[in-house]
């Protein structure tokens, strides 16, 4: 192999070395572009120069900054022309459906709104978050988000919402009982107006009636229905939210309701205090191991692979929060498939929607928002995605609430009523780590 | 001992071909059932064909709430501006550092490789910070350069090897016969270099279309491309939409493989005569 070793040659011409210099640059360029993309990437804090004035930046800002937020139709107004962007989970295709043409058209006819629905991780949305919030750009990129729990409690201890807000909201005064522990707390941490609630969930179990006659509705026929079906029967490990909503409802069935839920108002809970409380329900999680799928022995990893070898018929029962009618409407699942929750009841909670502190269309947050809870767009999200509503029924006129009565049920729903008369609270944020953790030691590695 | 080297070279001709339609079997099987899928409403055990078939993903792609064109377009054209910035980048430093000598080579042949060594996820949220501030946070543009930067270490490598082995024998005898500089490279180098210029562009195009935290990241969201929509999808279980996108995904990364195939071949005869002479 030939190579140039840098001294002239016969032949060569000043032309070739102005050319040769001309690539070495270009060749330190790459390299520079390179180590400096490296470095970024180790110390997460470059050089990086001063600080970006974004450049897709309209007066939103200015605008923001003038609002009374206080005055709604100086809401209204501002937010008149704006397009918002509302990020949150990704993965449920008929509520992505619904978000983008019943509440768009909506914003869009009404306000002049458009709605630009981001669907992404609620982890891919907090780094975006994170991302934006420590580089100091003031108008980010994220207007409002889907969020609850301990997404929410990070977030807000970091400065990274803006608020409170909820009492900007006439859907909020009007229609949703604020003093309602479903409002005030999200897993245990106190909303304070930071977040407007979205929708209610709850644990419910489903199964083919085909494949399943009775469904276990004790812990002890559940215990039962294990035996029966060997290997068929299993619940996402624990960590993933829907496992550790499951175990919740189990452990709840054997300790009892009132027990249980000493747990959502633990605040600074130690490993003792939560063992005194869920010891039996462990004892109980272990006694079911053998008969699990794999015996026990391991644990699918997360919901959507139990969802994925329920629908292929591995399994005979699967959970989640809420019913799978839509999976039955649209032919993933059998016609005969029905639900089923525990007679001591199934954990449940809220989950929210958010404004960032830097986002760059606040007033237009505030009005997509307001609009999600009227009594109009919660209804429709009941008819289409089964979701339960957050309004307080009492607050609303007797026809608003005969509508929502009258919404047919599909064979795969549980009645409205049943739901909340079982409904358990959900163990506090800071309680969940410790429960996995002593699922894990006890249970799992037992 | 000519027969039996022929029967000997006619076994080794079936085995090659049997290995060929095993690899074949092996990545067409998968890529079938993902068509199927697309198509499938429910498929459970032990049923051996789908149980339900549905139009459901094809409704989801084409429906008015996904943008797919839109979507498509902008990856492709994402993917491309990345596989030429990168393609072109890499040229110059696969050539820096194949033919000169100068101060602190080795260190730039590393430079080269770091972006292989350091985890996607951690190099991810450093870039996003450093675009933000940089006020590329968001655009197309800052989606394109942070893709080329994933994509450099490979395209750089491709061509640093292509021009070592290509050497500088034509090049200099277009000179010493008086071809310029514009006309050594239009005539003579890129045409040498075509394939491997092709190899690297492809590498590039890939890598880009099929980053997902990246252009999550740099893109804040905004820059949506077919990987990004596709994603909630695989990670929620849905296997008919996820498919159904995978389809998509899959036709459009084939057609910009087929054309540049066709490019290739196009200009196959010149390279013959080149490496036989």
């Amino acid at each position: 192999m030939k190579q140039n070793n840098g001294q002239p040659q016969p032949g060569q011409t000043t032309g070739l070395m102005s050319r040769r210099r001309f690539v070495g640059l270009a060749g330190t360029a790459a390299a520079t572009l390179m180590f400096g993309g490296a470095f970024v990437g180790c110390a997460g804090s470059g050089n990086g120069g001063s600080p970006a004035s974004d450049a897709s930046g309209d007066d939103a800002a200015a605008i923001a900054n003038s609002v009374d937020f206080s005055d709604w139709n100086a809401v209204l107004e501002a937010a008149k022309g704006q397009t918002v962007s509302w990020y949150g989970w990704g993965g449920d295709e008929a509520r992505n459906t619904w978000i983008n043409t019943v509440l768009a058209d909506a914003l869009k006819q009404k306000y002049d709104i458009t709605l630009d629905l981001v669907g992404m991780d609620i982890n891919d949305i907090l780094t975006q978050l994170s991302g934006e919030m420590q580089a100091g750009v003031e108008e980010g990129s994220i207007d409002f988000i889907w969020i609850n729990g301990e997404n929410f409690y990070s977030c807000k201890e970091n400065g990274y919402l803006w608020g409170p807000f909820t009492s900007y909201l006439p859907n909020f005064n009007d229609y949703i009982d604020g003093n309602s522990p479903e409002v005030l707390y999200d897993f245990g941490s106190p909303t304070e107006g930071f977040e407007c609630p979205y929708g209610k969930a709850q644990m419910q179990m489903w199964y083919n009636s085909d494949v399943v006659t009775t469904p276990p509705t004790t812990v002890e026929e559940f215990a039962a229905f294990c035996q029966q079906h060997p290997g068929q029967v299993t619940y996402p490990e624990p960590g993933d939210f829907t496992g550790t909503a499951f175990i919740s409802c189990l452990i709840a069935g054997v300790v009892g309701k009132g027990e249980f839920e000493k747990l959502s108002a633990m605040e600074e809970p130690t490993e003792e205090a939560v063992l005194a409380v869920v010891e039996p329900g462990l004892e109980y999680l272990k006694s079911l191991k053998p008969y699990l799928w794999k015996e026990g022995t391991t644990f699918p990893a997360d919901s959507s692979t139990l969802s994925t070898m329920y629908a292929d018929g591995e399994l005979i029962l699967n959970m989640g929060y809420g019913a799978p009618q839509d999976l039955v409407n649209n032919g993933q699942l059998p016609e005969t498939t029905r639900s089923f929750i525990f007679d001591s009841g199934t954990v449940g909670n809220s989950n929210f929607m958010a404004i960032a502190a830097n986002a760059p269309h606040k007033a237009a947050a505030l009005v997509a928002i307001n609009e999600v809870v009227s009594p109009e767009m919660q209804l429709s999200i009941y008819e289409n995605l089964g979701n339960i509503s957050v309004l307080d029924m009492a607050k609303l006129p007797q026809e608003q609430r005969a509508q929502f009565e009258n919404v047919p049920l599909g064979a795969a729903q549980i009645p409205l009523d049943e739901l909340l008369d079982h409904r358990i609270a959900e163990a506090s944020g800071p309680v969940i780590p410790i429960l996995e953790k002593l699922w894990l030691e006890r249970v799992a590695q037992a | 001992m000519r027969r039996q080297a022929r029967r000997a070279g006619c076994s080794g001709l079936w085995a090659a071909r049997a290995l060929v339609a095993l690899q074949a079997v092996c990545v067409l099987a998968p890529l079938a059932i993902i068509v199927v899928w697309a198509f499938t409403a429910s498929w459970p055990w032990p049923h051996l064909l789908p149980e339900s078939l549905t139009a459901r993903g094809i409704e989801e792609l084409f429906g008015p709430s996904q943008k797919l064109g839109e979507v498509l377009g902008s990856s492709v054209a994402i993917a491309l501006a990345c596989a030429f910035f990168t393609t072109t980048v890499a040229t110059m430093a696969g050539r820096a550092l194949s033919r000169y000598r100068f101060c602190g080579r080795e260190v730039f042949r590393f430079a080269v490789l770091l972006p292989f060594l350091i985890p996607a996820t951690v190099f991810a949220m450093g870039v996003q910070v450093a675009f933000i501030r940089a006020g590329l946070a968001g655009t197309v543009v800052g989606v394109v350069l942070a893709h080329s930067i994933v994509a450099l270490p490979y395209a750089a490598l491709i061509m640093t090897d292509a021009m070592e082995a290509a050497g500088n024998r034509l090049e200099e005898q277009a000179r010493l016969c008086g071809a310029g500089p514009v006309r050594t490279w239009s005539g003579i180098i890129i045409p040498t270099l075509l394939p491997s210029l092709l190899s690297a562009a492809s590498m590039s195009y890939i890598l880009s279309f099929s980053q997902y935290f990246l252009t999550l990241l740099v893109g804040s969201g905004k820059v949506k491309t077919l990987a990004l929509v596709m994603f909630p999808y695989l990670s929620s279980g849905d296997r008919t939409i996820a498919s159904a996108y995978g389809v998509v995904f899959l036709a459009a990364t084939l057609v910009v493989f087929f054309l540049f195939e066709l490019l290739l071949h196009k200009r196959m005869a010149r390279e013959i005569d080149y490496f036989n002479g």
